[in-house]
């Protein structure tokens, strides 16, 4: 599902990241452990296409990305990666639902708004349909992110850093929820952190 | 969810923005669909009243005083002129229609003209209700006067002296009677009271009468029992003085001044018209007799074409400058939506880099830019359209109380039209040159950063 060897990346301003080898079966939950300034964000773009790698080869689901051009990697992302952001990426001049729909838009592609309302269902966003993404909660917006991450139905899902800032309690309840979903969508996830508690949840883990 | 969508609802999220970035385009629109509309709709009034006139003979003064007061009725005329000269030029070979006119009067700001039925013809204008004049004191009210003014077949209305509204002393004892109403013609036909010449000699003789009894010591007798009527004379009893008219008429026509074709060369050498409406017969008349006329008569001619070619020419450069301001204006509303939408780009990086993400290629980034821009510059054409269409209606009532031209509130025209398309193509260079950052977005950087 997904594979990689021997990435390294090399910043145009120096720094450079070698990156160790990944493999990840279908629907498979994977950790990767790092503290701050070991590429964790840098790895999350190049495993969903954001950066190109400098050496290596990252492959998910038999395509190798790197080989991908433009359009066709606008086209992988749109429909096989789903990103979960530290920092919450909204567009603010639309409503919750607006987002989601959003999200799901894709050229030629059909909107499934069953899987729409059921997702909103699931993460309790129903009451907050029409409000501005601005006007939510941290909890909201928390939720909606996840919502964006997964509402395609991606291959796989990267998580940046999705417990930061999140007490205990919090923190179990949105890993939980990451998981649910992502095998509600069949998909893979991947979660990128600095927190050491995440790893009593998951059994596969790298440390960088 | 299409990009559309999302363009209009980035541009009304931020409503100030949107109207600081259309005002300029408003005004510079609402400014050029204005004038141009102003221009054209004055241009072609003019010239569909001034059309069934070749040349008008008047008083001594200004050519374009003459034409303005006599054709068009906009302004005082030059002074009087003998009808019995007047006559020389009506019987002249080349002249063709020639319809003397006559005024100096008004009824609540809309005047009096003394003419002959055949200017009713010339204007090809016909009647809705009721018949021409006959006799005197009979008034063929214009359509926007009767509207305006609420007039009806049989209404009586008194004269005051003047050509404005206000002032001027009223000819209470010589109200005029309604005998029909035109059709709208669209021309300074239909802001006019329209009654026979002697109408007016009347309305003036006996006001003179009123005020120099001593001097028209010969006239008294015979019109002593008129006279005193006059006297006591109150609005109630109008209908009583229009009968003994009628009776005056039939027991002394040997004398009266109420007119009748046949009577018309009895008063020729005394009386006076303001000027002479001329068509002529041959194009030769066009050639020689204006300056004929200039030359050997205490009168002159004054060709309304040309006149009103000389004034369009003064107006004209006025709108050029005013054309041109607007044109100035509009380049900097392009300036004023390039600086705006680059302003949203900067400010929307990261959503931008959030659609990369979801997929939207580069070429889609711009599509959902153009658009926003496209929206602005059409919202702004929209409003600025209506805008001018607004000024146009306002200075229409200005101008129809003024002058009695009526401005019509037509649709977009072809030149409109191509003004919308100078709007948008303003607009889609002005997204091009804001959007380069689009090419150059880091996604990974982007999205990582503040």
């Amino acid at each position: 599902m997904l594979s990689t060897q021997g990435i390294h990346f090399q910043y145009p301003e120096g720094d450079s990241f070698h990156f160790p080898d990944i493999t990840l079966k279908d629907k498979e939950h994977l950790v990767i452990l790092g503290p701050s300034g070991a590429g964790k964000t840098t790895l999350l773009h190049l495993l969903s296409g954001l950066l190109p790698v400098t050496k290596g080869s990252i492959k998910i689901h038999d395509t190798e990305i790197s080989s991908l051009g433009r359009q066709e990697l606008d086209r992988f992302r749109a429909t096989q990666i789903g990103l979960i952001f530290q920092r919450y990426h909204f567009i603010k001049s639309l409503n919750l639902e607006e987002n989601l729909a959003l999200r799901q838009y894709y050229p030629g592609k059909q909107v499934d708004k069953k899987r729409r309302a059921a997702i909103i269902e699931r993460l309790g966003l129903q009451p907050h349909l029409k409000k501005k993404v601005t006007q939510l909660s941290q909890g909201q917006q928390q939720r909606l992110s996840i919502a964006l991450g997964l509402i395609h139905q991606p291959k796989v899902v990267f998580a940046d850093e999705p417990t930061s800032n999140l007490d205990d309690d919090n923190c179990k309840k949105v890993l939980e929820l990451l998981k649910e979903e992502a095998e509600l969508s069949s998909s893979s996830l991947v979660i990128i952190t600095h927190d050491q508690r995440v790893k009593t949840y998951f059994k596969n883990q790298i440390v960088l | 969810m299409r990009l559309g969508f999302v363009a209009y609802k980035n541009m009304v999220s931020k409503p100030l923005n949107m109207v600081l970035s259309l005002m300029l385009l408003v005004l510079s629109v609402s400014l050029v669909t204005f004038v141009l509309q102003l221009s054209t709709q004055l241009n072609g009034q003019m010239d569909k009243n001034i059309a069934p006139i070749d040349m008008v003979v008047g008083a001594k003064g200004s050519p374009l005083q003459l034409v303005l007061s006599s054709v068009l009725h906009i302004d005082a005329p030059t002074g009087n002129i003998k009808l019995k000269e007047a006559n020389q030029i009506i019987k002249h070979p080349f002249v063709g229609a020639a319809i003397p006119v006559s005024y100096g009067d008004n009824y609540q700001g809309y005047r009096i003209l003394g003419t002959e039925p055949a200017y009713f013809e010339r204007y090809a204008v016909r009647l809705q209700q009721g018949r021409i004049f006959q006799n005197s004191f009979e008034i063929v009210a214009g359509s926007s006067v009767a509207r305006k003014l609420g007039l009806k077949i049989g209404d009586k209305v008194t004269s005051s002296h003047g050509l404005a509204a206000a002032g001027g002393s009223a000819h209470d004892d010589h109200p005029f009677t309604i005998v029909g109403i035109a059709k709208t013609s669209g021309m300074v036909v239909d802001q006019l009271l329209v009654c026979n010449l002697a109408s007016i000699w009347d309305a003036h003789s006996h006001d003179e009468e009123d005020h120099n009894e001593i001097e028209h010591g010969e006239h008294k007798s015979d019109e002593k029992h008129h006279e005193s009527d006059d006297h006591d004379h109150s609005a109630e009893e109008h209908d009583h003085e229009s009968d003994h008219h009628d009776h005056v008429h039939d027991a002394e026509e040997h004398h009266h001044d109420h007119d009748n074709e046949e009577h018309h060369k009895e008063y020729d050498e005394e009386k006076e018209i303001t000027s002479l409406l001329v068509k002529f017969k041959s194009p030769l008349g066009l050639v020689q007799l204006p300056r004929f006329i200039n030359e050997n008569t205490n009168m002159q001619a004054a060709l309304p074409g040309f006149e009103i070619q000389r004034l369009m020419g003064l107006l004209g450069s006025g709108v050029k400058t005013l054309n041109g301001i607007a044109v100035a204006i509009l380049l900097v509303s392009g300036f004023s939506i390039f600086i705006s939408l680059l302003k949203t780009i900067r400010e929307r990086r990261q959503e931008l880099a959030l659609l990369r993400t979801y997929g939207l290629g580069t070429s889609k980034l711009l599509y959902l830019v153009t658009l926003e821009g496209l929206f602005l510059a059409f919202i702004g054409f929209i409003l600025g359209w209506f805008l001018g269409r607004l000024a146009l209606l306002l200075v229409s009532n200005y101008i129809e109380e003024g002058y009695g031209y009526i401005l019509q509130i037509h649709g977009p025209n072809v030149s409109e039209l191509l003004l919308l398309a100078i709007t948008l193509v303003i607009a889609i260079i002005a997204v091009f040159l804001a959007s380069t950052s689009i090419f150059k977005l880091n996604i990974s950087k982007t999205l990582s950063n503040e």
